[in-house]
């Protein structure tokens, strides 16, 4: 041996203190340097997108369990915690977490929550959707069961998205998205909920298209209520729009001659279809009734209340029926009104005399055919008539001055014997009846103005 | 390694200069000397561990412990060597026709 080497046998006594030194470093310092060694690989996690992320330092032996989202994620996740300076050796219990197929993700409302669940991607698409259903739902509870799952479909997150915002409004029901194609059920919260949904469905992401929309809305109800002692027709619930409205309005006050319109209605979307060429006949039906009632709940249309007289319940129930559209269903709860009492000729003339001050029967324009709007007020007349079955009675047409008098006179005849056929129709003896057309030749108005010729355009119960 | 000498200074600079002692007393120390076939064995025993060290084949704690034992003995015989020089030389001059 030689320089320092020579005495290196005669260094072992400073061993024994070294060891003890040793010992004391490792009593001290392995605690520190664990923690901070977890602390640093905990940092340079902070930007990967791991979930379940578990580090447990033993001496300088890094442990990392975590579920990544793809296979680069996981092993750069590896890397960077090998990177760690001071990290000796790094045990990767990291996994893929598993694929889901079919992508399955749902969000379903109840009475109380909106429950989600099924599947998202990553974490920070689930607090995302977490996120914006507490902000679209308002206060309403909801629980989170979604688990982490590889395998979404492109866009998932904004057809997600677009989809909670959609949950808000259903009272209950389910969305479920499956791969790329989307399920919705259940019942919308409002009228015309169904229809917003259905148009949103149109702005789902690329790719994505509805299965199955089977949304219900709650009925769309339609009411009128004739008040025989108040003398008023009332409206209520829910018409298309406007154009609708006002013609609905319109067909009233032309039904419903005597009675003062109440007009409830509200606009709202989620009509059925058909909802105007339904509801317009059955207020005529309502019309033709002493008291009723006309409930249009959906594509149901219950009518109850009492006719008039025997002829005109059978026609309400057989004829209604018939002016329906496809798809549509009446339920008649009619009776019939006990008959009035009988009473003499002169009180019949004065109450036909007061009916058709109150209202007209309406022909085609320049044709004998009665519009289906006369029913109401043909009704009355023919209560009446049947109060005083001894009396004949002439039904005297009239018409204004226009067109040559030849066939003025021939109008007014067929105008008064349509009349009669439709009291026959109802059950009333012919014979009872005579048809008298007097042309343009009794007038109750000047000729010069419309409103003049409209009065002149009449047909008379005059009791003989 | 870098890691292990920034986070142990202090201990590494204490084996150091322990070293450094026992290096100074070496050379004027008349205990005996560890013989030659015992120091072989040590010597084999010592490169065994660094062996396992570097190889890297002893787990967690006792594997962190092993590297801070090699670390720590390292600084120690560095210190040795320094400290039976450093004395060598002060003897030799003051010594020299010796």
């Amino acid at each position: 041996m030689h320089g320092p080497f020579r005495w290196s046998n005669k260094w072992w006594p400073g061993v024994i203190p070294l060891v003890i030194l040793w010992a004391i470093a490792a009593w001290t310092g392995t605690a520190p340097l664990e923690s901070d060694l977890a602390g640093e690989s905990n940092a340079a996690l902070k930007d990967t997108v791991l979930d379940k992320i578990g580090i447990t330092v033993a001496g300088r032996d890094i442990t990392l369990s975590a579920d990544a989202f793809s296979e680069d994620g996981r092993r750069s996740a590896v890397a960077s915690v090998q990177a760690v300076p001071g990290a000796r050796l790094v045990n990767d219990e990291t996994h893929l977490v598993p694929e889901a197929k079919p992508f399955v993700w749902s969000a379903e409302r109840d009475v109380v929550r909106v429950t989600l669940g099924g599947s998202a991607p990553l974490p920070a698409s689930k607090g995302r959707l977490l996120e914006a259903a507490h902000g679209s739902l308002g206060g309403v509870e909801v629980a989170d069961q979604m688990n982490l799952a590889r395998g979404a479909p492109a866009r998932f997150d904004s057809a997600a998205l677009l989809l909670i915002d959609q949950i808000g409004k259903l009272k209950e029901g389910k969305i479920t998205i499956s791969d790329n194609m989307v399920s919705l059920s259940g019942m919308a919260r409002d009228l015309g909920g169904r229809e917003a949904i259905a148009a949103a469905m149109k702005n789902l992401p690329e790719g994505f298209s509805v299965a199955v929309n089977e949304v219900k809305a709650p009925p769309y109800i339609f009411q009128a209520y004739k008040d025989p002692v108040a003398v008023t027709l009332t409206l209520s619930g829910y018409v298309p729009d406007n154009s609708v409205h006002a013609a609905i309005a319109g067909a009233a006050e032309r039904k419903f001659f005597s009675e003062k319109l109440v007009d409830n209605l509200k606009a709202s979307l989620g009509a059925p279809s058909g909802f105007a060429a339904a509801v317009v006949p059955a207020l005529g039906a309502l019309s033709r009734l002493s008291t009723g009632t006309l409930v249009v709940s959906d594509r149901e249309v219950k009518l109850s209340g009492d006719a008039l007289y025997d002829a005109a319940a059978n026609q309400i129930r057989t004829g209604l029926a018939k002016d329906f559209p496809q798809g549509w269903q009446l339920k008649a709860d009619l009776s019939v009104k006990p008959p009035s009492a009988p009473v003499d000729a002169t009180v019949c003339q004065q109450l036909f005399s007061e009916l058709l001050a109150k209202g007209k029967i309406r022909f085609e324009s320049g044709r004998a055919d009665l519009i289906q709007d006369s029913a109401g007020l043909l009704d009355r007349l023919i209560e009446t008539a049947l109060r005083c079955p001894a009396a004949n009675i002439e039904i005297a047409g009239h018409t204004d001055a226009d067109g040559d008098d030849a066939s003025n006179q021939a109008l007014s005849e067929r105008r008064a014997q349509a009349v009669i056929d439709y009291l026959v129709k109802a059950g009333l003896p012919a014979d009872r009846f005579t048809a008298v057309g007097y042309g343009s030749a009794q007038p109750v108005a000047a000729n010069d103005t419309d409103e003049g010729k409209a009065q002149n355009r009449r047909i008379e119960f005059l009791v003989r | 390694m870098a890691f292990l000498l920034t986070f142990h200074m202090g201990w590494l600079v204490g084996s150091l200069l322990l070293g450094l002692a026992a290096g100074w007393i070496a050379v004027v120390h008349r205990a005996k000397g560890v013989s030659k076939v015992v120091s072989r064995w040590l010597a084999a025993l010592a490169l065994a561990l660094v062996a396992a060290a570097l190889t890297r084949i002893v787990p967690g704690r006792p594997g962190y412990w092993l590297d801070l034992g090699l670390a720590m003995f390292a600084c120690y015989l560095a210190g040795c060597t320094l400290g039976s020089s450093l004395r060598d030389w002060v003897l030799s001059r003051h010594a020299p026709a010796a």
